[in-house]
């Protein structure tokens, strides 16, 4: 007799036999050909550049949770049009209340700035002409001397 | 259906007027950038009407929207301790020297502080646990961004981050323990719950893990020892008036929301023979032995820490968790005269603390430091601040003549009635141990003196500001002397949805 759980549990087995036993049985039916191109990280085909772990811009983040929220509560509309002719105008003004709610969401975040996405301006080093012509100058005169 | 909800919609007007007022808030901020003295009017404005509706409230006994959100006395007096905090804080605010460093994005602050009122009321009136479960969450987070809201300051940063994460775990356990009680019992609604749960087919060694887990969420909202350790980093790093609000109202929140748990969910329906007021839990998970060993270790905790400290708010902070502890005992004793205890002391605690906290906020302004040591020679040079943080501290440590001593007295009566009589002497000990720390204030402030020619000219407050003292000092003192109409109305309060 088994109960709720014992076939969650006999689910689990059998999902971990299913990957290890896919695992092993490749192992002993492949070739074995190892060249040192195959230890390479995979980047859609590039020569890989770099860490992969390499600082995000913050901004990422701030848009990233903009459309988080703003996507799970227009999620909502779903299931409201599903059943609104049942519920009529009843359901007509309270899903109006909850997008005019959505909206002023979306305006205070416009004012505040947090859609711009200010670039910084680049520093141009600048390259000082007359000290490194001097310099220049008196390296010709040491390599004469 | 629909004629239903609409009903409904009338007995939910205190919380519609916060959310209105919460949108017109911010849409106000966005419109008026300079003067966030606008949006104070209107989140102030808000705040009153909701209390206004609140007050109507008074007498009715029901529950709205599908049993989610109880509207009955319990959860009327909690509303009224919030919003009245919640308005002494915006009053706080207004002259706070500290905030004016970020006054570019006060107009937020405002809003958010009507959005953290808004949750800590549904907190008081929950009665299913996902509703429990996500108005912790809406006042969280509030709470963390109000918390780091001054963000130029380092210790800010740093108690906001600390709270997110402590907040965070413990949220995350509250909710494990939530599916477990789902998943023993098929329901989320309380009344339900204790319904399942009286037929006592529960094993009880799971509801105790799934009832102490869910206590963490509990625990974590009124600072409870072991689930404490956010609070000191988060009271010093917070602008004081934010401290001041999450000591009072944001443990208001975490006890009401607490008492309705337990008593909803454990009440057991069958014992009629009990005295009148008594109520006894049901068998298999003795959670009140569990409340009063932690009653015990946070208030023995938070006092003996607090002995420590050199910094107001940190001193204040740790004796908010001792004060944490007394108001816990008042849930252990099953009856009640224990809750109504609570209310009383919550009352009181509500003048005191936001007192004390807001004296701390003048001084700081003039003198620019909280430091307990640079309260030397106060009692000469404010000799009105000095004489009322004296009455605030007195009344904290809970002596008489003052309210401090009312709240705990009735706290120890509760216990002594219903036999906790070990509970009633370490209680009565930790109040002499918090003589101590609050005793060292008032000697800086009167026996010692600056050694530094410097700094003994007098501080001079504005008139409002002693006006202001002096709404908070009036009912210290007269509810010590005469408090027969609080505690009326706190044993008329005691009144649950659901409960007999």
């Amino acid at each position: 007799m088994l109960t709720e759980f014992g076939r969650v549990f006999i689910f689990l087995i059998l999902g971990v036999v299913f990957v290890a036993g896919g695992l092993v049985f490749s192992w002993l039916i492949r070739p074995n050909r190892p060249y040192p191109s195959k230890l390479t990280t995979y980047e859609c085909g590039e020569e890989p550049i770099g860490d992969t772990r390499v600082r995000f811009n913050i901004r990422f983040y701030v848009v990233a949770l903009i459309f988080l929220i703003f996507d799970v509560e227009v999620v909502f509309l779903f299931p409201w049009a599903t059943v609104f002719k049942g519920l009529g105008w009843f359901a007509f003004f309270e899903m109006m209340v909850f997008l005019v709610i959505l909206f002023v969401g979306y305006a205070y975040v416009w004012r505040k700035g947090d859609l711009d996405w200010d670039r910084p301006t680049p520093k141009v080093p600048k390259y000082e002409r007359g000290i490194g012509v001097r310099e220049d100058h008196l390296m010709e005169e040491e390599v004469a001397l | 259906m629909p004629e239903q909800l609409l009903g409904d919609i009338t007995k939910f007007l205190p919380e519609i007027t916060l959310t209105v007022m919460f949108l017109v808030a911010i849409c106000a901020d966005l419109m008026f950038r300079k003067s966030p003295q606008i949006v104070a009017g209107i989140t102030l404005t808000g705040l009153i009407l909701s209390g206004a509706f609140v007050l109507n409230q008074s007498g009715m006994n029901e529950s709205i929207f599908g049993n989610m959100i109880a509207v009955d006395p319990f959860a009327v007096f909690f509303k009224v301790i919030i919003l009245m905090s919640a308005i002494f804080v915006i009053v706080f605010s207004l002259s706070s020297v500290e905030l004016q460093t970020a006054s570019r994005r006060l107009g937020e602050y405002y809003s958010l502080l009507g959005g953290l009122a808004l949750g800590m009321m549904l907190m008081a009136g929950a009665s299913n646990l996902l509703m429990m479960y996500l108005a912790i969450e809406l006042s969280s987070v509030s709470s963390y961004i109000l918390a780091g809201f001054t963000k130029e300051a380092p210790d800010s940063s740093e108690a906001s981050l600390k709270y997110v994460i402590y907040g965070g775990l413990s949220s995350g356990l509250m909710l494990y323990g939530i599916s477990i009680i789902y998943g023993l019992t098929g329901s989320l609604d309380i009344y339900e719950i204790n319904h399942v749960l009286a037929q006592g087919s529960v094993s009880g060694s799971a509801l105790a893990i799934a009832g102490i887990l869910t206590l963490v969420g509990f625990g974590y909202k009124i600072s409870a020892v072991p689930f404490h350790f956010w609070t000191p980093d988060v009271y010093e790093g917070s602008p004081i008036t934010i401290t001041a609000f999450l000591s009072v109202a944001s443990k208001a929140g975490g006890f009401a929301v607490m008492i309705r748990f337990f008593k909803g969910v454990f009440i057991d329906p069958s014992a009629t023979h009990l005295p009148e007021g008594m109520w006894a839990s049901l068998s298999g998970f003795e959670w009140y032995h569990v409340v009063a060993a932690i009653s015990v270790v946070t208030m023995t905790l938070g006092n003996l820490v607090a002995l420590w400290q050199d910094n107001m708010k940190r001193l204040l902070a740790y004796s908010s968790i001792a004060h944490a502890g007394y108001m816990l005992m008042g849930v252990v004793v099953l009856s009640n005269e224990g809750l109504a205890a609570i209310l009383v002391y919550f009352m009181v605690y509500l003048f005191m603390n936001l007192g004390a906290f807001y004296i701390v906020m003048v001084i700081a302004n003039k003198t620019g430091s909280e430091d307990v040591e640079d309260y030397k020679g106060i009692g000469k040079r404010a000799p009105f601040l000095g004489v009322a943080l004296t009455v605030f501290l007195i009344s904290l440590t809970g002596l008489p003549p003052t309210a401090g001593f009312i709240g705990k007295l009735y706290l120890f009566a509760a216990l002594l009635n219903s036999g906790w009589i070990w509970l009633a002497i370490v209680g009565a000990l930790n109040s002499v141990i918090s003589l101590y720390y609050y005793a060292k204030v008032l000697r800086n402030m009167y026996l010692r003196s600056e050694a530094s020619e410097k700094k003994t000219e007098m501080i001079d407050i504005p008139r409002v500001q002693v006006a202001t003292v002096l709404v908070l000092l009036v009912p210290v003192i007269a509810l010590g002397l005469y408090f027969t109409p609080l505690v009326e109305m706190a044993q008329a309060s005691v009144k649950m949805f659901g409960s007999p």
